[in-house]
Formats: structure tokens, C-alpha cells, sequence
């Protein structure tokens, strides 16, 4: 009988990982970048070189921060696939707008107005009149994605100037850009944040049991909604980002980001706090996909084999925190 | 069995596609043309497929993310299949088995290694497009097309039905058998209301819910094989455009009839279909009909919810009051 009720619902078991995993369970994934990273350089000299690190870090700096977002949201137990196609929309409403001669500083406004409104309307559907998030938030990025095309009829629209947002992303200590300091920054507070403060408890809480936050009379709904909001704007602003990066607008750049978003939130959650997405765990994560891809682009593998990768990926990291969540459990029970 | 409910839902969609018919005809008279019908139901035929197969998901209240990536997959062993000589009939077969063999491996990992069900499809989507690339290396397919005969899956007529209408009635008309006229059928339906008592009541939910995502994975791949046949070439993204239009088909189908079943989902494809086609025929550039479909789509999921259809309820009574 409690073998039934068990399995049918382990994900709602209290999960206590950090107290009975090792350190290699805590630290293993670091570890496991770590190693590859080395491999590669051994294999590669050229992935360690200044300017291939700088644009790894540019380009993870970016994913970073369309995915902080995201990470809180999974974290809390439920989903947001619109992240992608709001930072496509995005920067397809920059580049439409600086194309079309207004300023920069516009152009960026509307970039994050677009955020701004998408995250609004997620969290107004999916916070505020509780429909399923998955669905809707399938629609409203499919509703992003169309819009992002109409922009540019159907095609990029290419830029000839990138204005003060570029000159932002040249900025560089050493071979880290300046962007990537802002972002770990925002990754350190948003660190302290889900950690440290009571906010951060509740959404660790929320995953856990939603009943029982709501009845010690946390304002859940309206928690959701500032997440929802905070996805749409950092989603945003990494696709005001891409338009100074690319010096193009992409009406089709979410795509790519799709599977990598997902990917790096639970193999980050993987790290540290097995199965419970968190922000440092995505930023390894994040770093280890950009590294992996670049290294792999170094040693001349297909396209096919580097999908396989990223798609065994996602797998192994969710197969590794069930088996890490029925280990405990079986301990529990001894 | 039709009870008095159904009839006015009946009468109500009716009427509905009615207007929505009747608005386009009146900006375009070709709307109604028989090639435009035969266009309409040929479209909706792979539409309506791929979204047969995801009913029998959404029943089971779980959610498949990975059919499109199944789909691309699907598309490449037939393309390969027939590129390298094969029988048309064992590279449908072939495209056919992809799609069941990677329905379980979500539905096995959600079910029995209780994963949680969104996360596993994503990881078998991003596997499924890996493989598709194996083939060609993501370029698509064509060759020996023509000979092989698979180009008469969209071209040829039955009993006066364009074949890819005869196959989705077939399939709907075996779909409605199983989902809704067998012990086989209640079961999904029991699993989604309440896997636990599901299961007290000697019902294998486990496995339904495994049969539910092969199902699934199988639509796609049979709904991908048609649309391989009007375009004539295999590509790796050729099932990316199933995800939205399925998962709409089928919740405003159960927007509409109340529940996700076979006929609430030919209604949502039809439906679907018939709005797409219209904007088509009035110009209307290919980069907004997602944006039609997702905007039906958050409108019927929002206005069929129970809380919200209450609100306007309680809205009108009041307004019945003061009157």
C-alpha cells in the first residue's frame, strides 16, 4: 500500500539531497565541466585562446540571462516555453526600429516593452486566471514567434550600426566582457535571493507542495505573476542584447534557444541541489553547453552528433536526478 | 447516448463554422469552390492526424512535447527508405515504427520512472532530431520519389474522397472505436481523472499511459507521411509545424465540446483549418497563422474555463437583476 502511493506520486516526496548526497553528488556536475573543458583545450589549444573565450563567455553571458528567468519558474514547479520566441520578438522589435531611423535608446525601450507585455499577459493567463501554463505559454510564444516574423515580412532585417548597446558589448576586462561581469553579478543577488531570503524558500516551497504554501498564506498567485513578469523582461532584454550582438534582427533566433534553455535549467539543477533547478546550477550549466558546442564545433563534429549530445544531455541529467531521488528514498525507508 | 447537452454543443459549433464560412465567402466566392474544399480537407487531414493522436495524451493528462521532433525523425526514415529502394510500403512501415518506438520511451519514463512528463518528450524531441539528421546529415531527401509511388498517398481518390481525407476518417473512425466504444477507451479517461483510484479499480494505467504516447508518436508519423506526399521531399524540419495547430485542434475542441474526445478534435481541426485556409485565400502573409491559431487557441482555453464561463454567469445574472 505505501509502496503503491510511493510511486505514484515520488514527485511530491520530500526530497532531502544535500543532506545525503556526498560531494560528488553536490559538486560532481562543476567537476564534470571542469574535465571537459580540459579535454578540450588538451585537444584544442585554439578553445582556449583570448578571443575564443571571449566569445564564449559573450555568448553565454546572453543565454544566461534569458534563462534566469526560466530557472526561477521551474524552480517553483512550473513552465514557461514562451522565453525564447519573447527574446525573438524582441529583437526583431530593435532592429525594426532602429532600421526604420528611430534612436537606439527607443528601440530598446521597445525591445523591453515587448517583454514587458508578453510576460504580463503569461502571467495574467497563468497566474491570474490559473489556466495550464504549458499550453498557454506554447500559444502566447507561438503568438511572439508570428509577431517577430511580421516585423521583418517573413526574413532578418540587417543592421549597420549597433549603437550604445554595442558599445556596451565591446567593453572588456581582459578577455571577460563586460556584459558577462553585469550578468554573474545578476546571478550572484539572484543567488542570494533564492538562497537566503524567505522569496527564494517559497519557490523551492512551491515545487514542493503548492497546498501547503498556500495555506500558510504566502500570496502564491501573486509570486507566479512576478516571476512570469520577471521571464518576460530578461528574455527581453537577452534579445535587445542579440540585436547589438548579431548586428541583425532573427525573427527565427528562438528556435535555437529552445531545447538549450530547458537543457541548462535541469542539468543545472542537477548541481548542488539534485532535481531543484537553481541559478547557480543554470549558469554552469549554461557555460558547460557553450563550451561543449564550441569544443565540438573545434573538433569538426555534424550537426547530427551535436544534437545527440545536447538531447542525451537532457536526458542523462533528468535520469540522474530520478535515480539520486530513489536512492534517497530507499534510505529513507531503511 | 446523444444526450440533449451534445445536441445544443452540435448546434453550436455548427453554426459557428457556419459564420466563420459564411464571412470568408463573402470576401472571396472561391471559398467555397470544390478545389478550395478538397484543399480545406486535404490540409486538415494532416492536421487532424497529428492531433488524433495527442487526444489520446491530453486524455491522459500528460503532455507531449516531442511529437514534432518524432515527426521530422518519422520523415527521414521514409525519405531514406524510399531514397535507397525500398517498397513504398515497408518505408511507410519504417516511418511508422519510428514513431512508436520513441512514444514509449516517454511514456515508460513517465509513467513508470515517474519523470516529470514535460521534460522527458523535451529530451526525446532534441534525441528524435538528432537521429533525423543521421540520414542526410539535415539535408532533405527527394530521390526516387517519383518512382516509388508514395506521391499517390496525397493524389489518388476513393469512393470520391481525396486519399488523405479517407485516411483521417479511417483513423478517426478507429479512434473513436477504441477512445470511446471499448473498456480500453474508459480506462484513458479514468487514468486522466484519477490515476490513483484508476488504478484501485484494476485498471493498467501504467500501460495506457505508454500506449497513449505510442499512439501519439504514431499519428505524427503517419499525419508527417502525408504531408511528405503533397510536398514530395523529406526534411528535418518538416514537423515542427505540427506542435501548435495539434495542440490547439484539441483544446478547442474540448473548449467546445467539453471534453478532450475523437469528435471534439476533428471539430478544433476543422475549425483550425477553416480559418487558416480563409486567411490564405485573403492574402494573408504564412508568418501570421500562428499567430491566428494561438490566439484561438489562449481565447478558447480561457473562455471554456469553468471559472471564468462562471464569471460571465454570475455577470449576466446580476445584470438580469438590475434590468
Amino acid at each position: 500500500m505505501t509502496d503503491i502511493t510511493a510511486s505514484l506520486s515520488p514527485a511530491r516526496q520530500p526530497a532531502k539531497p544535500h543532506r545525503h548526497g556526498g560531494v560528488f553528488t553536490r559538486y560532481g556536475f562543476f567537476l564534470l565541466v571542469i574535465a571537459v573543458f580540459i579535454a578540450f583545450a588538451w585537444l584544442r589549444p585554439t578553445f582556449i585562446a583570448p578571443g575564443n573565450i571571449h566569445g564564449m563567455l559573450m555568448s553565454a553571458s546572453i543565454a544566461a540571462l534569458m534563462f534566469l528567468g526560466l530557472t526561477w519558474i521551474v524552480a517553483a514547479g512550473e513552465i514557461d516555453v514562451s522565453f525564447m520566441s519573447v527574446a525573438a520578438l524582441s529583437n526583431m522589435i530593435v532592429a525594426g526600429l532602429v532600421q526604420s531611423g528611430s534612436g537606439w535608446a527607443l528601440a530598446t525601450l521597445g525591445g523591453l516593452a515587448a517583454g514587458l507585455v508578453f510576460g504580463l499577459l503569461n502571467a495574467g493567463l497563468v497566474a491570474g486566471l490559473r489556466l495550464p501554463a504549458l499550453v498557454i505559454t506554447i500559444a502566447t510564444g507561438a503568438l511572439a514567434a508570428s509577431v517577430a516574423a511580421a516585423i521583418g515580412l517573413g526574413t532578418s532585417i540587417s543592421l549597420s550600426n549597433t549603437g550604445f548597446v554595442g558599445s556596451i558589448l565591446n567593453l572588456r576586462l581582459g578577455v571577460v566582457p563586460l556584459i558577462g561581469v553585469i550578468v554573474g553579478l545578476l546571478y550572484a543577488i539572484s543567488w542570494f535571493v533564492q538562497e537566503k531570503l524567505t522569496f527564494g524558500h517559497y519557490i523551492y516551497a512551491l515545487e514542493q507542495n503548492r497546498a501547503a504554501v498556500v495555506e500558510a498564506g504566502v500570496p502564491v498567485n501573486r509570486m507566479l505573476f512576478m516571476l512570469y513578469v520577471l521571464s518576460g523582461l530578461v528574455s527581453s532584454l537577452a534579445g535587445v542584447l542579440l540585436a547589438a550582438n548579431l548586428s541583425s534582427g532573427q525573427p527565427y533566433l528562438g528556435t535555437s534557444y529552445f531545447l538549450d534553455g530547458l537543457t541548462s535549467v535541469l542539468l543545472g539543477g542537477m548541481a548542488l541541489k539534485l532535481g531543484k533547478p537553481n541559478v547557480l546550477g543554470t549558469l554552469a550549466a549554461v557555460i558547460f553547453l557553450i563550451g561543449l558546442l564550441n569544443g565540438a564545433a573545434l573538433l569538426g563534429w555534424t550537426d547530427s552528433e551535436r544534437q545527440i549530445v545536447r538531447g542525451s544531455l537532457l536526458l542523462i541529467g533528468v535520469g540522474l536526478v530520478v535515480f539520486a531521488r530513489s536512492r534517497n528514498r530507499g534510505r529513507a525507508h531503511t | 447516448m446523444i444526450s440533449g447537452r451534445l445536441i445544443i454543443r452540435l448546434l453550436a459549433f455548427i453554426a459557428l463554422v457556419a459564420v466563420i464560412a459564411g464571412l470568408f465567402w463573402t470576401q472571396n466566392a472561391a471559398f467555397l469552390s470544390e478545389g478550395n474544399i478538397r484543399a480545406l480537407m486535404r490540409h486538415m487531414s494532416v492536421q487532424g492526424l497529428a492531433a488524433l493522436g495527442l487526444t489520446f495524451v491530453i486524455v491522459v493528462r500528460q503532455f507531449d512535447l516531442s511529437f514534432p521532433g518524432v515527426a521530422s525523425l518519422g520523415a527521414m526514415t521514409l525519405g531514406w527508405l524510399i531514397a535507397s529502394g525500398m517498397p513504398l510500403s515497408v518505408a511507410v512501415c519504417g516511418g511508422l515504427a519510428a514513431g512508436i518506438a520513441f512514444g514509449p520511451v516517454n511514456g515508460v519514463a513517465g509513467a513508470r520512472l515517474a519523470l516529470p512528463d514535460i521534460v522527458t518528450p523535451l529530451a526525446t524531441r532534441g534525441l528524435a532530431i538528432g537521429f533525423s539528421y543521421f540520414y542526410s546529415n539535415g539535408t532533405s531527401i527527394s530521390q526516387n520519389f517519383f518512382m516509388s509511388g508514395i506521391l499517390d498517398l496525397n493524389d489518388r481518390k476513393i469512393l470520391g474522397l481525396d486519399m488523405p481525407f479517407a485516411i483521417l476518417m479511417a483513423a478517426a473512425i478507429v479512434g473513436f472505436v477504441v477512445l470511446h466504444a471499448s473498456r480500453f477507451g474508459r480506462g484513458f479517461y479514468a487514468t486522466g481523472e484519477n490515476r490513483t483510484s484508476a488504478r484501485f479499480s484494476g485498471i493498467p494505467t501504467r500501460t495506457l499511459i505508454v500506449a497513449a504516447f505510442a499512439i501519439c508518436g504514431m499519428m505524427a508519423c503517419l499525419s508527417i507521411t502525408l504531408l511528405v506526399a503533397s510536398s514530395g521531399a523529406a526534411n528535418v524540419t518538416a514537423g515542427n509545424q505540427l506542435l501548435m495547430p495539434a495542440f490547439a485542434a484539441v483544446y478547442l475542441g474540448a473548449a467546445l465540446f467539453g471534453r478532450p474526445s475523437v469528435g471534439a478534435t476533428l471539430a478544433g481541426t476543422l475549425m483550425m483549418s477553416t480559418m487558416l485556409n480563409g486567411f490564405t485565400l485573403l492574402a494573408i502573409p504564412y508568418y501570421y497563422s500562428d499567430a491566428i491559431v494561438s490566439t484561438v487557441l489562449i481565447a478558447a482555453i480561457a473562455l471554456f474555463d469553468p471559472r471564468v464561463s462562471g464569471l460571465f454567469r454570475t455577470l449576466v445574472a446580476k445584470k438580469d437583476k438590475t434590468a
